[in-house]
């Protein structure tokens, strides 16, 4: 494919997927540096496979572009030294309540980060994208119970990475 | 923590509102990947690019980069003494041990065409000492989200290395550098006095008196460009000095990089009768940081290193750089750097890369790949550091890369002064020659063939 018909093709995706991606990668993130980093990954995962996002498929690629970027900006920032970015927070909250909060959804989302990636997938688009099963199944190509068990798993997953840390 | 707390938290991140900071940040970032995007040698696949861009070792180590170019061109720069009253200042501050001193830098501009623009502000406590070293304290502040970073560098003259540690990243690094870096230093970082004296070696005009902080003060200024080595361009240094005890107190200096940068640096709260021990250049690593790129040397400042930094640059990118100041030589190697075919190059010099597709690559460890590519690009950074040298020592270096490429054999791609009657030359095919005015002058009269 010539450079000018990707150039194209790049854009029409970016301006198709930019809501997606802020919304999903600030829910994962919850922090501008991380968010900023997530980005930058995504745009070069969009760039570098853009040849496959016109198809029917282009969809799934770009939550495994979403969710490989937002993995890469996690491991770089806790891979090594483990540092929690803090959350938004909200003032009404009570102090402590609110630190606990926030670092545990910081918490929650470094391990989404650290998910298989179906069900990485399966969490965001249950949970960060609010979607019913049904919607879920039918992006994830499989049936609703299907779905189902694949929230379940990455919910158990999350809390046995978390009741290791707790 | 049970389902129903992981789910109220699930749900909490879920229905986040999205600030309209992040919606600015992902439509900034969008831009500008789309302007470099635009650039006339865009890869086609920037695995490699992107792990270049991306690595934060890359920027840490550009920053070092920056900061060591610009602390062995600002502040401790030689040169002959000329004036009798700013050589008594010399020679009154010829008993100082060690100082310490406050510098602020703030950078503004975009280093490669079509990458963000950066506004970076850097602030250093640096202490130096004829016997021990150099360490430096340097926090930098991320414009975009106004968070502080925090490094510390320490020069070791008697174990010639050059530690870096970087707290937040709990990691370190250790750069050997050669004799002559180490000569180059000696004679530039460990005599803060030289200010004084690099500023005598330039034409400069007095400013008469002022004052700052309720001190009464003299003022110097040079516009030569050779006070900081050929580093940048349209440069103001001002110089103030305590007009009753000849101490300077301030100097401020403005510069530009390439088309694209500008530097405004103040270095000042000297205090020049600082009590130091051994013990305070010591580098500090606690137990729990990782090494990061050791074994890392500094480029060599050596002819040897300029010839192998401008075939190392003709092997990649078919040319020699068209400028040898070092901010416009890491721009260019930075531009052509995006360009595919270069690094399918450099990929086949990393065992790790050799032969992978781009998502193979992705599963390696940027880090690792990131510090093998600063390996074999390393040599790419001599011939900045030489030119700035011959700038300092004012051999009035002359270089050719704009109008000669490896092809033009007997052309003369480089000059330098040897001594009074003596020139030192490198040709187009990187062969080198020692050779009278004379002789230079027949040889620059041959066109590139």
């Amino acid at each position: 494919m010539k450079h000018s018909e990707r150039l194209e093709l790049f854009e029409n995706v970016r301006a198709r997927y930019s809501v997606f991606l802020t919304s999903v990668l600030w829910k994962l993130t919850g922090d501008k540096e991380l968010f900023t980093e997530a980005m930058q990954y995504s745009l070069f995962g969009i760039w570098r496979n853009v040849e496959k996002l016109k198809g029917e498929k282009a969809g799934s690629y770009i939550y495994r572009i979403a969710l490989t970027a937002n993995s890469k900006a996690w491991r770089n920032r806790v891979g090594r030294n483990g540092e929690i970015p803090n959350d938004p927070i909200d003032p009404a909250e009570d102090a402590d309540e609110r630190l606990d909060r926030a670092e545990t959804a910081a918490i929650v989302r470094r391990e989404i980060s650290r998910l298989p990636r179906k069900q990485a997938r399966a969490i965001v688009m249950r949970y960060l994208e609010q979607q019913d099963y049904q919607a879920i199944a039918e992006k994830l190509s499989c049936s609703k119970a299907g779905a189902r068990s694949n929230v379940s798993r990455a919910m158990a997953t999350l809390k046995s990475k978390l009741a290791v840390l707790a | 923590m049970n389902d129903d707390r992981l789910e109220e938290i699930l749900n909490s991140i879920g229905a986040e509102e999205i600030p309209a900071e992040a919606r600015k940040i992902a439509q900034d970032a969008s831009n500008n990947f789309n302007k470099f995007l635009r650039q006339p040698s865009q890869p086609a696949k920037p695995s490699l690019l992107e792990l270049i861009m991306r690595s934060r070792t890359t920027k840490l180590a550009a920053a070092a980069v920056i900061v060591i170019a610009v602390l062995a061109g600002l502040p401790f720069l030689p040169k002959n003494t000329a004036s009798v009253t700013l050589a008594g200042v010399a020679e009154k501050l010829g008993q100082v041990k060690a100082i310490m001193y406050r510098m602020k830098m703030h950078v503004t501009g975009s280093m490669v065409p079509g990458t963000p623009q950066v506004s970076q502000d850097m602030e250093s406590t640096i202490i130096i000492s004829n016997d021990f070293g150099m360490k430096m304290e340097m926090d930098m502040t991320d414009p975009n989200t106004g968070k502080k970073t925090t490094q510390q560098m320490y020069v070791v003259p008697d174990s010639k290395l050059i530690v870096m540690v970087m707290p937040e990243q709990k990691r370190f690094t250790r750069m050997e550098f050669s004799d002559d870096l180490l000569a180059q230093m000696k004679k530039q970082n460990n005599d803060p006095r030289e200010i004084i004296k690099q500023m005598m070696g330039c034409e400069y005009t007095e400013l008469g008196r002022s004052t700052i902080d309720g001190v009464e003060v003299d003022g110097f200024q040079t516009t030569d460009p050779t006070v900081i080595g050929g580093v940048g361009e349209n440069v103001t240094l001002t110089l103030w000095v305590d007009a009753e005890s000849w101490l300077p107190v301030r100097s401020e200096i403005d510069f530009d990089m390439g088309e694209k940068m500008k530097v405004h640096g103040v270095v000042s709260e000297f205090n020049w009768d600082l009590p130091v021990t051994a013990e305070d250049f010591k580098p500090v690593i606690p137990d729990d940081f990782e090494p990061m790129a050791s074994g890392m040397q500094m480029p060599k400042i050596s002819e040897e290193g300029l010839i192998e930094g401008l075939r190392l640059f003709a092997e990649l990118s078919g040319s020699y750089p068209k400028k040898l100041s070092m901010m416009e030589l890491a721009q260019e190697t930075m531009g052509f750097m995006t360009n595919r075919d270069v690094l399918e190059k450099i990929k086949e010099k990393i065992p790790q890369a050799r032969g992978l597709d781009e998502d193979e690559l992705d599963e390696l460890d940027g880090d690792e790949v990131m510090m093998k590519t600063m390996q074999i690009t390393k040599p790419l950074q001599s011939p900045g550091f030489f030119y700035m040298m011959l700038v300092q020592d004012k051999k009035e270096p002359v270089y050719h890369g704009e109008t000669v490429g490896p092809k033009d054999i007997g052309a003369v791609l480089m000059r330098w002064k040897n001594a009074d009657t003596e020139y030192r030359v490198i040709f187009g095919d990187l062969s080198a020659r020692t050779v009278t005015g004379e002789q230079l002058a027949e040889l620059e009269k041959q066109p590139p063939k």
